[in-house]
């Protein structure tokens, strides 16, 4: 339960900085998708249950709608689907490394961004969405992706690292990595 | 296959979360403008939160811009300073033009008042004192124009006189050398004397203590040894010393910085003496013009 807070909160902060620094640096397209990255985490993480993990992926679809002026509902939607697709996929494939979690948030962040288009496109009619402005988005989700690509690594060392200093991490605290014990 | 209680406490759970969203959306698709009172309290504590992280970075950002333009401003110092340096050498190259123009134009002007038939020459060497006086000049005249003995004049007054020619250069003797001896007269008392080198710096000259004197009275030549032209300046007294007898000593001061001299003139031969029939009226003679010639 603690675990599912300590993304919860992060998350939330993350998406703060990223709007921040999104504001200060004039950037409006290249911005990382912080919470697929925390999505993507807590997907392959044993520690995480499937309804605690899916119920933090709604929370933080939740607070991405109310940061970035979605339809509310939308990106807390997206947000669950991707989780269930990521957990689906974490009992197939294990990610290690620097280049697998730069591939995996590329992988999320693409997920994320073609599941809130699809459902936007379904309910661009009751939500008064243009739909030509959602396709107009198709042409700058790769640079959401790339963002996300050099982001993920990093994010991904940092949770790891909170989750250890705070004892919630997967393995036993005298078996950290980065502790250098029981090696 | 049969489901475990935990597979269908999940998928339970499972439908029921992704059912919040979907609440949300077809609430959100009825009314999209509308917030709902949790919506409104997360916004709440929501924004603060964005807004403390807008102005860090904003503070963090301006910093870094701040470093990043004083990095510009050296980079921008450095070069501005290079091109001061450069300025500065160009500078003292156009002061140092200027003064060779100003030397040269006085020059010129000394040739167009002084009678005497002069041929200019340049500066080509020095011999200093081992405390750095200048003891002897070499000009880039030779023995094709000086002779020995011919005077040497700058548009400060008087050098000195050629000492040795030769082929491509020659020596000239200053005022100052303890060789040299001229004649010369206080230009406001017409006190009259040899005017001898003494030192590096000085010379002295005996006049009769019948002639008042005052330190600050100019010499100059008085073209009585008919080797230097009369009237050229040579210094100024600046000790006068009593002599037993009727003598008293003047040490005299050249007017001509030896170190700063470029150009000087070499007086080739003094001038004639004025034309005793200049002011007379010499016979009219009848211009032919263009009128025929008549036999």
């Amino acid at each position: 339960m603690l675990r599912a807070f300590v993304y919860l909160v992060l998350g939330w902060v993350l998406i703060a900085v990223v709007g921040g620094m999104a504001d200060v640096l004039s950037l409006t397209i290249m911005l990382p998708a912080t919470s697929a990255v925390i999505l993507t985490h807590a997907a392959f993480s044993v520690s995480t249950s499937l309804p605690l993990g899916l119920g933090v992926a709604i929370a933080l679809g939740y607070l991405e709608d109310l940061h970035q002026g979605a339809p509310i509902g939308t990106l807390a939607l997206a947000h669950g689907l991707a989780f269930l697709v990521l957990r689906w996929a974490s009992g197939r494939f294990a990610i290690g490394g620097f280049w697998l979690r730069a591939a995996a948030g590329l992988f999320s962040a693409l997920l994320l961004d073609g599941l809130t288009l699809a459902i936007l496109l379904v309910l661009a009619e009751p939500l008064e969405v243009p739909r030509h402005a959602l396709l107009g988005a198709l042409g700058v989700v790769h640079w959401h992706a790339l963002a996300t690509l050099f982001v993920a690594p990093p994010l991904w060392a940092g949770i790891d690292r909170l989750l250890a200093v705070l004892r919630l991490d997967d393995r036993p605290p005298q078996q950290a990595y980065w502790t250098g014990a029981g090696t | 296959m049969a489901l475990s209680l935990r597979s269908i406490r999940n998928g339970a759970l499972i439908v029921v979360l992704l059912g919040i969203p979907v609440l949300l959306l077809r609430s959100s698709a009825q009314d999209p403008h509308r917030m709902s009172g949790l919506d409104r309290a997360v916004r709440r504590i929501g924004a603060p939160l964005e807004a403390a992280v807008s102005y860090s970075a904003g503070m963090l950002g301006a910093f870094f811009e701040r470093w990043v333009l004083q990095a510009r401003v050296q980079d921008a110092n450095e070069k501005l300073a290079s091109e001061n340096r450069d300025l500065r050498q160009r500078l003292r190259e156009v002061v140092h033009l200027q003064e060779e123009n100003q030397q040269l134009r006085r020059a010129l002007q000394m040739r167009e008042k002084v009678p005497e038939d002069m041929i200019p020459a340049e500066r080509v060497g020095v011999d200093q004192s081992p405390f750095f006086r200048v003891v002897n000049i070499r000009v880039d005249r030779g023995s094709q124009y000086a002779r020995p003995g011919m005077a040497v004049l700058s548009p400060d007054g008087v050098v000195g006189r050629i000492d040795k020619a030769l082929d491509d250069y020659s020596d000239v003797m200053l005022i100052t050398d303890p060789r040299s001896k001229i004649a010369v007269e206080l230009a406001r008392t017409k006190a009259q004397g040899i005017l001898e080198g003494r030192t590096e710096d000085s010379c002295t000259l005996e006049v009769s203590k019948d002639y008042e004197v005052e330190v600050g009275d100019i010499v100059q030549t008085s073209g009585v040894d008919e080797l230097f032209p009369k009237g050229h300046p040579i210094g100024q007294v600046v000790e006068i010393e009593p002599l037993v007898g009727d003598q008293q000593r003047l040490h005299v001061v050249p007017a001509v910085r030896f170190d700063r001299i470029d150009v000087v003139w070499v007086v080739l031969a003094n001038a004639p003496g004025a034309d005793p029939r200049s002011g007379l009226e010499g016979p009219a003679v009848q211009a032919r013009g263009l009128q025929p010639i008549s036999p």
